[in-house]
């Protein structure tokens, strides 16, 4: 029984990291620039089909190292021509929030129905990052999870210290915390906010690679991802990069225990009622600030 | 104010141009299937099928000296007044002699195109639509279904693992399924079968598609060991993640897929990592060696265009073009939708397999020349052992112990 | 506004003497004056309330399912059904507006989209089934309602439009009143700056309440309308292809530039459907239109309009 309940919380854990990996990226966004990326889940799409093209379609030597080396550039300088082209300009209305909304979700719907006329509405595959198993008695735990779990934290957890240690981290904290005043300083805003945008569209494309691998990727699969990484923002606190952290920790647990308990059909309803009941006693989630 | 007005003219003036006029040389078929959305992939399998069968008879002259000229719809997520909108456009305004859909709205599409008369032949393998054509079968005499309903089908599984040569080690299953009308529809049938049988359903598990993480349910099975574990969820990223997360620690059961074998990728992405996954396809060609050398001739023509192997559905959409053609001749006018419709339920249709035989719910029941099929992964490949009804083994394919009982 | 809403409506009114020959026109015409109900609604909570309310196809749908099993299992005169939906979906929408009235922005879309996501499964489910949504099936016969000797059924469709008409203009009418009143100017004034509108003494908890009441009773018995229309429904309903092209219909019209969620939906609807010979290139050209749309028209067609239209008369069009 005792083993039975490891084995679910290692399944727990294995669901958190993942969590972790598909979030990070819209909170980061939302807390700096306060807008809400509904072409979140396209962008992980374009994560794990960059690297389809790169390792199957032109079978390029080298494997992970080499794809991820040429990923993050092609990431970054994606996020970042987006918000120039598409978001910066409506920053100046009133109404801007809504309206981003709106244009990332024509975006988002443009993107997956790209990805369905360029390579086909089945799912792509891509070959593992790591293959077998960590067996400790009778509990077994695939190299992959472990991988998976390795890099997102660590990879959250640097990006928490570059926030918070270089300077560039700390003209991006200034944004977010006083847009006004970060200009003031001579902080060039508009230039951080898509650097922002960039970093975390290379957060949730490589999310994408790496989840890819064992996923697979589809043209309509970001939908999923967009949905959950909402509700992890939205209950660890939209902007708060530990509060995100935490609550895809807990919700992936969640999943899990109540998955073994009542069964899989009652997660999104248990998912719901906790992220009900937490914004109804704090609105602005766990470890979220207003505004 | 003015340009309020002309623009709102304009508007109304494109209405009114999108009716278009028709020729009369050619016969139009009405193809509904979904293009764009989640389920773009069984589109293609059924267009592949019907495309293939226009393009055919065009090639040899045409269907009475016509040639036939597909209309195309995008039935996207099967929404109600979507399929209604398929069913007025293609038959209200396009005015076309038959419809080949594929899946089509499990009940909502007999109502929608029963108020019309054109033959249409649909793929939903439900019995919820079945039950719609009973309310009136008069009005619904133009409905035919190519596949046997959701319950036959179950029931077909549950007779063919029942058949398997295999010592089962107790007489406990575990039945998961998606959350839609084909795998709750299947899910129940095969509960209630196996518990009529003395069985032990010790888990049933009801899943969203989208499931990728099957942990918590694993932890179970491994407690449970049944004998046999079916999954009925027609999506390859779903199964394919359900069988690499089982082979980590695996028990010592039978995986029978049902109908989620089919999903090409399945069978792709793993090869022989597949081997020894147990499924079912309703109006089934077999494979690798079809039972008849027009058969034979048919998968080698299929492969030959689309370069893969002809996926479940595509030969059922195929049959229903060439079932609707043959009557069309028969009948002697294309027109004439009340006399093509009664040959076919009558008479039938002669296929590359033999004989097609609609019932009285103008179901194309699952037996004869056209059974079910049952298949196992071996070698990479999806090779028949049984067909059914009556359980028989097929040809001199057997059933191989999974890997991974010893 | 009101004049607008005369012309569009008027236009519409005289159509079926073109196409009411063509079922498949008329489902068309007879779609966009549903929508165009719907994505007013949606306006109305979203562009001029301020609240990011995304739940606007859950409440179609709950209204829609409330309407077919009121009518079905009670056995009521499907009017009367349709209006008992309407209240089911307000108290809907109060239940559901409550937890909102604390929170911002992307917080309040999330809730209310999770109504959207928990009301596929629910409807599915075995609580769902006992309340007769037919679970997985969905409802696939709904009684048409019959009226002063005549069947508004989808085989008498000039009869269903001019239903729909009548509904549609009775809804835009309520919510053109409810724009023009002090309503109205509460909301101005609370999206401008809440804080100080609350010192004026506005009440932003009860107008947002109440905002969330009447859209969701309005949406509530336009589904019913659309069930006892369509005589079936599922839950396929909540697909995300709905849910886009009602956005695009706000967009398309202008977000708070009421009437144009009007002309919004009727471009849209006709717009998508000259779209359809793209076949699969159709959804990509609808999201590269959305994006060029908001970039370019972010008032929507309503804003074009107004800033063509000399400044006076679009004062006067706005008066009335």
């Amino acid at each position: 029984m005792i083993l039975e309940y490891l084995d679910v919380f290692i399944s727990g854990l294995t669901n958190g990291s993942v969590y972790a990996l598909m979030a990070v990226g819209l909170t980061l966004v939302y807390g700096v620039s306060k807008a809400f990326n509904f072409a979140y889940g396209s962008f992980y799409s374009l994560g794990g089909y960059f690297a389809w093209v790169l390792m199957v379609l032109v079978g390029l030597w080298g494997g992970y190292i080499v794809v991820f080396a040429l990923a993050v550039p092609f990431l970054m300088g994606f996020g970042f021509v987006t918000e120039k082209l598409i978001i910066a300009p409506l920053r100046k209305r009133s109404d801007w929030e809504v309206k981003v909304m709106m244009i990332t979700l024509g975006l988002a719907l443009f993107m997956d129905n790209g990805f369905q006329v360029l390579f086909g509405p089945r799912m792509k595959s891509l070959p593992p990052l790591m293959e077998g198993a960590v067996s400790l008695g009778d509990i077994y735990i695939a190299n992959q999870d472990i991988m998976i779990f390795v890099l997102s934290v660590s990879g959250i957890l640097a990006f928490r210290w570059v926030l918070n240690n270089t300077r560039i981290g700390m003209a991006v904290r200034a944004v977010a915390q006083n847009p006004a005043g970060a200009k003031i300083v001579g902080i060039p805003k508009n230039r951080i906010f898509a650097a922002t945008f960039g970093i975390s569209t290379v957060m949730v494309g490589v999310g994408g690679i790496l989840l890819a691998q064992k996923y697979f990727v589809s043209p309509m699969g970001g939908w999923d991802i967009l949905v959950k990484s909402w509700v992890i923002t939205a209950f660890g606190g939209m902007g708060s990069i530990r509060g995100g952290l935490l609550a895809a920790f807990i919700l992936g647990m969640l999943e899990a225990f109540v998955g073994y308990w009542f069964g899989l059909s009652w997660v999104l309803f248990a998912l719901f009622a906790v992220l009900l009941t937490t914004l109804a006693i704090r609105p602005q989630g766990l470890m979220g600030k207003w505004g | 104010m003015k340009k309020l007005g002309l623009f709102i003219l304009i508007c109304s003036a494109i209405v009114m141009g999108t009716i278009s006029a028709h020729a009369a040389d050619v016969i139009k078929v009405g193809v509904p299937l979904a293009m764009t959305g989640p389920y773009t992939d069984t589109g293609d399998n059924y267009w592949k099928g019907i495309k293939m069968a226009i393009d055919e008879i065009n090639a040899a002259g045409g269907l009475l000296g016509k040639q036939l000229d597909p209309v195309r719809f995008d039935t996207q997520e099967f929404a109600p007044e979507r399929v209604m909108q398929g069913a007025d456009y293609l038959c209200g305004q396009e005015k076309v002699d038959s419809v080949h859909a594929g899946w089509a709205g499990w009940g909502q599409d007999v109502r929608a195109y029963g108020k019309y008369t054109a033959p249409f032949f649909a793929d939903d393998g439900s019995q919820a639509a079945v039950d719609v054509f009973r309310e009136d079968p008069k009005k619904y005499a133009n409905i035919f279904q190519l596949t046997d309903t959701d319950i036959n089908q179950a029931t077909s599984m549950f007779n063919v693992l029942m058949a398997l040569p295999h010592d089962y080690p107790n007489k406990k299953v575990v039945i998961i399924n998606a959350d839609d009308a084909w795998g709750m529809g299947v899910g129940d049938t095969l509960e209630a079968n196996f518990k009529k049988e003395g069985w032990e359903v010790a888990l049933r598990e009801v899943v969203p598609y989208g499931t990728r993480e099957w942990g918590s349910i694993m932890t179970r099975v491994r407690r449970i060991k049944p004998a046999i574990i079916h999954v009925e969820i027609v999506s390859a990223p779903e199964v394919i993640t359900f069988f690499r997360q089982f082979m980590r620690t695996p028990t010592p059961s039978i995986l029978s897929y049902g109908y989620s074998i089919v999903p090409r990728e399945v069978v792709q992405t793993m090869g022989k990592e597949a081997d020894g996954l147990i499924g079912e396809v309703p109006t089934a060609m077999p494979t690798p060696e079809a039972p008849t050398p027009e058969a034979q001739a048919w998968v080698e023509r299929f492969t030959g265009i689309w370069k893969h192997q002809p996926q479940a559905g595509s030969w059922a959409a195929y049959s229903g073009v060439k079932a609707w053609a043959a009557a069309v001749v028969a009948v002697g006018d294309e027109k004439n939708h009340a006399a093509v419709a009664k040959h076919i339920s009558t008479e039938g249709y002669k296929g590359e397999t033999g004989w097609w035989k609609w019932d009285e719910d103008n179901v194309m029941r699952g037996g004869g020349d056209v059974p079910f099929g049952h298949y196992q992964v071996q070698n990479g490949e999806m090779v028949t052992i049984f067909t059914d009804p009556p359980v028989k083994p097929y040809k001199d394919y057997k059933f191989i112990t999974p890997r991974w009982i010893k | 506004m009101s004049a607008t809403m005369a012309l569009v409506f008027g236009i519409m009114a005289v159509l079926p003497l073109f196409v009411g020959g063509t079922a498949h026109m008329m489902h068309i015409l007879i779609m966009c004056l549903i929508w165009a109900v719907v994505a007013s609604c949606w306006d109305l909570i979203m562009g001029f309330a301020g609240i990011f309310s995304f739940g606007q196809v859950a409440f179609f749908v709950i209204g829609a399912y409330a309407s077919a099993i009121f009518s079905i299992q009670l056995g009521i005169h499907p009017l009367a059904a349709m209006v008992l939906a309407g209240l089911v979906t307000a108290a809907a929408g109060v239940l559901v507006g409550l937890p909102c009235m604390r929170l911002k922005g992307a917080y309040i879309a999330l809730v209310t989209f999770a109504v959207h996501m928990i009301l596929e499964p629910f409807l599915k489910s075995g609580m769902g089934r006992a309340l007769g949504t037919g679970g997985t099936r969905g409802i696939l016969t709904i009684p048409p309602m019959e009226l002063f000797g005549i069947t508004f059924a989808a085989d008498n469709k000039i009869a269903v439009f001019y239903a729909a008409l009548a509904l549609a203009v009775i809804c835009s009418a309520i919510i053109m009143l409810v724009i023009r009143s002090s309503w109205g100017t509460a909301f101005l004034a609370l999206k401008d700056s809440q804080d100080f509108a609350a010192s004026l003494g506005v009440s932003a908890f009860k107008y947002k309440l109440a905002v969330f009441a009447l859209t969701s009773f309005l949406t509530g018995l336009v589904g019913g309308f659309y069930a006892h229309y369509i005589g079936m429904l599922s839950t396929r309903l909540l697909g995300i292809d709905l849910f886009v092209m009602l956005m695009i219909m706000l967009v398309l019209g202008g977000i708070g530039q009421f009437p144009g969620a009007i002309l919004g939906a009727i471009m849209t609807v006709i717009g998508n459907e000259m779209l359809a010979p793209l076949g699969a290139y159709r959804p990509l050209v609808l999201g590269a239109l959305v994006v060029v749309l908001v970039l370019l028209l972010p008032d929507g067609i309503m804003g074009l309009l107004r800033s063509l239209v000399p400044h006076k008369v679009a004062e006067q069009v706005r008066q009335g």
